[in-house]
């Protein structure tokens, strides 16, 4: 059998990606690069549709009777295609399997694509707070945040029992329109710190800004510009 | 599907009427729980309904884009229920039947044997390599634990073996 042509190592890992063999860490990194890089994001889809075939090989199974009419009642009641609009912006962010840490950066990512609220410049700026949760179905709150635009800096409170898991650290990101995230610092589990932004950061806060805590190896995630590990919780900055 | 982008409850009906089974048929292939599939095959509709204006018929065929949905769905489902979902062995090397239904996906059999004819010029090993990723979302690292061999070999197996697949697929 002939050799098939060698994959670059970016399709290689959007196939990876595709075929879900890589680590959550991994699979996090993937799913940034989806929403940061269409080209990437287009090499995941096309080798989705090239696998797609393993799963229609399945044998069909009628599913209960019962199924459809629960859907239906769940649909949405207000069907307004206009929303399409705005699921536009959440274009292949959460359609790939994701696990746990990439679900959350995905949605950091998503959130973070939300149009900046623009704040009026007269009116007294108001500070912002973010209560910031784990994902899932019953979302426990691990840190609270708040963004003092009077003195440019971020307040921030981790509600972790001190001295929880020693061999990390929790790093703190701001996530503002442009879908990049930013390193803020580490926070301490069971500690209060103010950390200063520079201006141009702390321009881009608005409601709606993501902030989220990764889990990290000491001394931080090795890529300044994402977390390396799961994100351990997540919130948007809200006027109170 | 532009129906069903345009919020048309009755073209999402008639897409569940002529998918459902097979979308069911994928989830109860990967988690093995009839609950738990029709739980995922709720979501994936649900996922239909939302994300029917992304669909992009240039890139993919609907078939291949909602079972790609509900495929992920289910190995999120898996993932979420923790390590031991990945204990179960490697793949047989076979390829279930193709099930009664398919008759009406013709289009999707034939892209199904189109992947099973390259799938099947790749050594054993490899497909079931393949396989055992796909509906069991088995990362490297839990590969290589079950397969006893570095991390790096079994990713070159898999690496390779993507490589002759798509230069299979593209001849």
């Amino acid at each position: 059998m002939s050799e098939g042509p060698e994959l670059s190592d970016a399709e290689a890992f959007a196939a990876e990606h595709a075929l879900g063999v890589l680590s959550p860490a991994d699979r996090a990194e993937a799913e940034r690069r989806m929403a940061a890089d269409p080209a990437f994001a287009a090499e995941v889809e096309a080798w989705r549709a090239r696998l797609a075939p393993l799963a229609l090989g399945v044998a069909s199974v009628p599913p209960p009777a019962g199924l459809w009419p629960s859907i239906e009642r769940a649909l949405p009641a207000n069907d307004n295609p206009a929303d399409a609009r705005g699921l536009r912006l959440w274009r292949r962010a959460t359609i790939g399997s994701l696990g746990l840490a990439a679900a959350s950066l995905a949605a950091a990512v998503m959130l973070a694509n939300r149009p900046p609220v623009r704040v009026q410049p007269q009116a007294p700026a108001p500070v912002l707070n973010a209560s910031l949760t784990t994902q899932g179905d019953a979302p426990v709150p691990l840190f609270v945040a708040a963004y003092d635009p009077v003195r440019k800096a971020m307040i921030v409170t981790s509600l972790v029992k001190p001295g929880a898991d020693p061999a990390h650290v929790h790093e703190l990101w701001v996530i503002p329109a442009d879908g990049k995230p930013r390193a803020l610092g580490f926070v301490e589990p069971g500690k209060s710190k103010s950390i200063p932004m520079s201006r141009d950061l702390a321009e881009s806060m608005a409601v709606g800004s993501s902030i989220a805590v990764s889990v990290e190896p000491p001394g931080g995630s090795p890529n300044r510009n994402a977390p390396s590990g799961p994100i351990a919780a997540i919130g948007r900055l809200a006027k109170i | 599907m532009s129906r069903v982008a345009a919020g048309d409850r009755a073209a999402l009906r008639d897409l569940y009427d002529a998918t459902s089974a097979k979308l069911f048929g994928v989830c109860l292939r990967i988690l093995s729980s009839k609950e738990e599939s029709e739980d995922v095959l709720q979501e994936v509709y649900l996922t239909i309904w939302r994300r029917a204006d992304r669909f992009d018929a240039a890139r993919a065929g609907v078939l291949a884009w909602i079972a790609t949905i509900a495929r992920n769905r289910a190995i999120d489902r898996l993932r979420s229920r923790g390590p031991t979902a990945y204990a179960e062995p490697i793949e047989d090397y076979e390829f279930p039947d193709a099930g009664p239904g398919a008759e009406a996906l013709v289009e999707a059999a034939d892209e199904t044997r189109r992947l099973q004819g390259c799938l099947s010029e790749l050594d054993d090993r490899t497909q079931a390599l393949i396989r055992t990723a796909y509906f069991g979302g088995v990362t490297y690292e839990a590969l290589a634990l079950r397969m006893d061999a570095p991390l790096g070999t079994v990713k070159s197996w898999i690496r390779r073996g993507l490589a002759k697949l798509k230069g299979c697929l593209e001849r």
